[in-house]
């Protein structure tokens, strides 16, 4: 990846999962940090991705934007006040879009528990939503950090689809956007459709076709960003209250992906946090990408020429395929780890 | 043992030639007929270039040429990887026979009534043929045993970036065969991308001698230098992959998945959609090949090929 990190170390303490030979323990604590927006829809995962980023140093964290997705919009927006509290971050939080451009809502309870936290209830919090909304502040920090401003969204993708209809500057203001969503080679939620896309597929398609480089931390790699049962104990064991909940909610939505007979459950958002802190646990190729408005039954569709012989000419988007799941589970534990240091 | 009796649907096109090349040399089919339908050329071509490989082959039952269009779309060819006559490169023989006066889709009816067994059909072009037979005989679908296709892919297309060609010729036919309920293997891109004939082994394929064995390594040279271009180190002998799943299956890794063929879309038109993380819940509809045991499959070429002698098909 071309985003160079400025080196200059600063002291840190050293986790139980540190790997000497790995240069993400220094990037992610490193003095100089990447503007970042995060919008989401929290989500169990979205959760546990809010808990890693308030430990990547390496991120300049300048808001947070909700939307409709996993569940209705007052409950993300509730649940990442929740988390954001439990972490001990302040960091702004905009309320977004509460339905999709176009299509029907849709949401997913089975596989986030009807409060959208695996049913794990948090302390209410004394943190608030800002007034403004969701697009008017993307649009302001991309203002603020002129073509450096990285946008990491792991919901649908209402916002950006409405902050790039209301403004037309913005694609030449970010640097470019990295997703959870979608997926080269199938869907979660139809056999062609990823859930994130497929909640508002008009607007990731405005997204992909905007000219804003996009990076997409679809299934193909998420689907193996996955830890199992044991693994969620040796998370849990960290002994934080982070660390508890984490493991807490994430046994709950284990018991929805063992239904499907997968033997872990996938970190999707997680994983997009983690590529965009450090890609170099993860393989990632240039690629053109749209998404299926119109289709029967590949409606929602992530359709990328990474893998067919046609080449479209339009290649400024890239295809995250696989990651090293050691690795990540690595670093993963290693950013809880400081949780109650 | 007794022969599986089968029909070659296709149209030729280098890749269907080299798999009806393997197809007439396996001691257990019974060819009962052969089958064409517009796709890599015009019908005319497809049809011209059928009777010259049977020729070629010695294969001695009826031709019958199908429809000149898809069902509902526009025609779409090939030239670009098959050249201007649909099988360009080798000098072949001209047909040893006329097209019955029958269109395809009826004369695989009758040969379907007319044969005491169930039927396997083997597609290697686009399921127009098929489609029809399915439209018009409705009540012979209990008499096709099985449909061997090259066709489509799991994880991409190749003539779009979400549609195969064979499929994206003819969508409707093929959502019309997909959701039939006769059973069916797919060899989509999945495979067939991996059924790699290397430079090196074109030259064991020709050291066999025999006419086959020059014709089908000049073919493969043809189709190689297509395909070289697109960064593949060898020839991806598609159809070949049909024949070889009903024929060799222990070489292949097949994976069986409920799957649909877009029709509409944007981008996916002719795409065949596989649910890959088994969350509909559908019954699985197509056997899908997904891995080819590519030494053994250019073995199976070699012996293909040795299987015509000196002067077969002459």
């Amino acid at each position: 990846m071309s985003d160079r990190l400025e080196k200059r170390k600063i002291p840190r303490s050293s986790g139980s999962y540190r790997v000497e030979e790995d240069s993400f323990y220094d990037n992610c604590f490193d003095g100089y940090s990447l503007p970042v927006w995060f919008d989401c829809d929290t989500g169990v995962d979205d959760a546990i991705a809010l808990l890693l980023l308030h430990q990547l140093e390496c991120f300049n964290l300048l808001g947070i934007s909700t939307v409709a997705g996993n569940v209705v919009l007052e409950k993300t927006s509730y649940n990442t006040l929740c988390v954001l509290e439990l972490a001990g971050s302040d960091v702004p939080v905009y309320r977004g879009a509460d339905r999709p451009l176009i299509r029907d809502q849709i949401t997913a309870p089975e596989v986030h528990g009807t409060n959208g936290l695996g049913d794990v209830i948090l302390p209410r919090p004394s943190l608030d939503l800002e007034k403004e909304s969701a697009w008017d502040a993307l649009h302001q920090a991309a203002l603020d950090y002129k073509g450096e401003l990285v946008l990491i969204a792991v919901g649908p993708l209402t916002n950006i689809g409405l902050a790039l209809a209301k403004y037309r500057d913005l694609p030449r203001l970010l640097k470019r956007a990295v997703i959870m969503g979608g997926g080269a080679r199938g869907g979660n939620t139809t056999p062609a459709a990823e859930f994130n896309v497929f909640a508002d597929p008009e607007a990731a398609e405005i997204l992909f076709s905007s000219g804003i480089p996009v990076t997409m931390c679809g299934l193909d790699m998420t689907m193996k960003a996955c830890l199992t049962s044991e693994e969620l104990e040796e998370l849990g064991s960290l002994g934080s209250p982070q660390a508890e909940f984490a493991r807490d909610c994430l046994q709950n939505t284990l018991r929805y992906s063992r239904s499907l007979g997968q033997p872990g459950v996938a970190l999707h958002d997680p994983a997009a946090v983690l590529f965009a802190a450090d890609d170099s646990i993860f393989e990632s190729y240039p690629a053109w990408v749209r998404v299926e408005t119109k289709g029967k039954r590949s409606y929602g569709k992530t359709v990328t020429d990474l893998f067919s012989d046609k080449k479209m000419p339009d290649r400024n988007h890239r295809v995250v395929i696989d990651v090293d799941r050691d690795k990540f589970k690595a670093r993963l534990l290693y950013l809880m780890g400081r949780y109650g240091k | 043992m007794k022969k599986i009796p089968v029909i070659l649907d296709g149209d030729p096109g280098h890749d269907d030639a080299i798999a009806w090349v393997l197809a007439r040399a396996m001691p257990g089919l019974d060819i009962l007929a052969v089958t064409t339908c517009c796709g890599n050329q015009t019908l005319e071509k497809t049809t011209y270039n059928a009777g010259r490989v049977m020729a070629l082959i010695g294969l001695d039952v009826p031709l019958a040429a199908g429809r000149e269009r898809p069902l509902l779309a526009e025609p779409i060819i090939a030239p670009s990887v098959h050249g201007v006559s649909g099988l360009d490169g080798p000098a072949l023989p001209e047909p040893d026979r006329q097209p019955v006066a029958e269109e395809a889709a009826a004369f695989m009816a009758r040969i379907i009534r007319e044969h005491e067994e169930a039927v396997v059909l083997i597609s290697t072009g686009p399921l127009t043929n098929i489609a029809a037979l399915l439209l018009l005989y409705p009540h012979l679908k209990n008499r096709v045993r099985h449909i061997y296709l090259m066709g489509g892919g799991i994880g991409h297309g190749n003539w779009t970036p979400a549609a195969e060609f064979n499929i994206l010729v003819d969508p409707e036919a093929a959502d019309l065969v997909f959701s039939s309920g006769i059973p069916l293997t797919m060899a989509g891109l999945d495979v067939t991308e991996r059924a790699l004939v290397f430079p090196e082994d074109f030259e064991r394929i020709r050291a066999v001698g025999n006419e086959v064995a020059r014709v089908t390594a000049e073919w493969l040279d043809y189709f190689y230098q297509f395909h070289q271009k697109l960064g593949y180190p060898g020839a991806p002998v598609h159809d070949a992959v049909a024949v070889t799943a009903l024929v060799r299956p222990d070489l292949l890794v097949m994976r069986d998945l409920f799957v649909e063929v877009e029709t509409r879309g944007d981008y996916c038109r002719g795409a065949t959609i596989g649910d890959s993380y088994g969350i509909t819940g559908k019954k699985p509809n197509v056997r899908c090949i997904m891995d080819i045991d590519r030494q053994a499959f250019v073995d199976l070429l070699v012996k293909a090929v040795s299987h015509y002698g000196k002067g077969a098909g002459a």
